[in-house]
């Protein structure tokens, strides 16, 4: 069963059609890509999981309640259980990474001080960032920036983990602990939704792609049958033989 | 019309909604303390530099014209009248939209660009609760405050220059004022300050949520914020001078 529908979603800005007919399905556990060229609302459609864009029209189903019809203070619950990487991690700058990270502890957990010290610390050295965690975000690389923000994410354990680009700008070591993590969530149960233009990333991560096209979602495959269908449009994206 | 009923309607809102987590009893005392200090510790110092040269020029022109008439007597009473009841809570009031709203609009704003604000959304927080509730409570309580210095100030520099340079006895002077100022005078300046701090807190955190545009719209929404507080405070003043008017006669 569907972990999270989507059915009929419209999203205009302005005029512009952005998305004009969205249907998408993610099951519990799997791990789905999305892909399509710039401007398409790969970012809109993953924001509106989230509740942070509201449709035009369209419904986002998730655990069968519809989420656009929720009003901020009925979506924390929903913010509890999907959490959201940002591009470029979007971290508090006024705060330390440790505050980062407490930041969501805080306002929805009751746990000791002590408590929270150690599930940071835990975190933060499973991500190969503990020495930064006195340091403000503007002391920290791109990589340690997303790193850290991926970190704050999933420090709730949430059920599901919506990535936009985690592995933009990324050198190839700062990537591949980005895949790693994905794949270690996905082994437990934790159920992604991934929005890239990095191929080789989303082909090591993903079980499945979709692809965007022209407000609708042109085509959604496994990725072992684009890996052997050449004929396929996602295989054409992937190899740049088509926008 | 239309951008200016957006913001009335959206600053509207966002009062609402301040006020609503305010009585949802969602005020983070930290936050509002770091506000406190940042609006009223902070401005302090300029408040103070405004309104003591306010006070020092105004006795400067009224002795220069009241001295042909033999009227140079009446200087404290016209300056610690002008000063309690408009200049001070005016002027202390515009140079806070100057240094404290323009900041809190480029703050929000950059947070805005950034993303920062879907992250505290995406976290299950509020923003208002985050960002805009402290901001309108630390003007709220720091504005009255800091008018209640900025009188002092303004009469006391009225002082400086009366006694220097006009040839007013001091102790006559601040007997004059004493006699003059009554608590209606000073409720009726006091008073505004209240309303004032919203016209400075409100536009500011509704122009720093709406920024559009990147870094280029981070400048032209504190541009904005600085513009409307400054003519929003001297409208509502206006009104306000009125409203006090009317209950200081009815009373």
């Amino acid at each position: 069963m569907a972990l999270i529908e989507i059915k009929h979603f419209k999203k205009s800005f302005q005029g512009h059609d952005v998305h004009k007919d969205i249907n998408l399905s993610i099951n519990s556990g799997e791990c789905l890509g999305i892909i399509g060229g710039s401007g398409v609302g790969k970012s809109v459609l993953l924001k509106s999981l989230i509740g942070l864009i509201k449709p035009d029209s369209g419904q986002v189903l998730f655990k069968d309640q519809d989420i656009t019809q929720l009003n901020e203070d009925e979506l924390v619950e929903v913010r509890k259980k999907i959490a959201y990487v940002f591009q470029n991690g979007a971290l508090f700058d006024s705060l330390s990474v440790y505050e980062n990270l407490a930041y969501p502890l805080k306002e929805h957990t009751t746990m000791s001080e002590e408590d929270i010290y150690q599930k940071i610390y835990k975190t933060l050295d499973e991500f190969g960032v503990l020495n930064a965690i006195e340091k403000y975000p503007a002391e920290l690389s791109g990589g340690m920036q997303k790193r850290v923000g991926l970190a704050r994410s999933i420090i709730m354990d949430p059920e599901v983990i919506l990535y936009d680009e985690p592995t933009a700008g990324l050198d190839p070591y700062n990537t591949k602990i980005i895949q790693e993590t994905i794949i270690k969530l996905k082994n437990k149960n934790v159920t992604s939704i991934f929005v890239t233009h990095d191929m080789p990333s989303a082909f090591a991560v993903c079980d499945r792609i979709a692809f965007l096209n022209q407000g609708v979602v042109a085509a959604v495959s496994d990725i072992k049958e684009i890996e052997n269908n050449n004929d396929n449009e996602i295989s054409a994206f992937a190899k740049g033989l088509r926008p | 019309m239309t951008p200016f009923l957006i913001f009335l309607g959206g600053s509207t809102k966002l009062l609402y909604l301040s006020f609503k987590e305010f009585f949802k009893g969602k005020v983070e005392k930290d936050l509002v303390i770091e506000q406190v200090y940042q609006v009223g510790i902070k401005s302090l110092p300029v408040v103070l530099v405004t309104t003591g040269f306010i006070g020092m020029v105004m006795a400067l022109q009224f002795g220069i014209g009241l001295a042909k008439f033999g009227g140079k007597l009446y200087i404290p009473k016209i300056i610690s009248l002008s000063i309690v009841r408009e200049l001070g809570p005016v002027f202390a009031s515009i140079m806070i939209s100057a240094r404290v709203g323009s900041g809190m609009t480029s703050e929000i704003g950059s947070m805005r660009v950034t993303e920062q604000i879907d992250a505290i959304r995406a976290l299950g927080a509020s923003p208002i609760a985050k960002i805009v509730l402290p901001r309108v409570l630390g003007c709220f309580i720091a504005l009255p405050v800091l008018t209640a210095f900025a009188n002092t100030i303004g009469v006391l520099g009225g002082l400086l220059v009366g006694s220097n340079d006009l040839g007013l006895d001091p102790n006559y002077y601040l007997q004059k004022v004493l006699t003059t100022i009554n608590v209606a005078d000073y409720m009726s300046g006091f008073m505004k300050c209240f309303f004032f701090s919203f016209l400075v807190s409100v536009p500011a955190c509704y122009f720093g949520l709406n920024v559009k545009g990147g870094t280029k719209g981070v400048g032209i929404a504190t541009t904005k914020t600085v513009v409307t507080s400054c003519i929003a405070i001297l409208i509502g003043d206006y009104f306000l001078t009125k409203l006090f008017w009317v209950i200081e006669t009815w009373l």
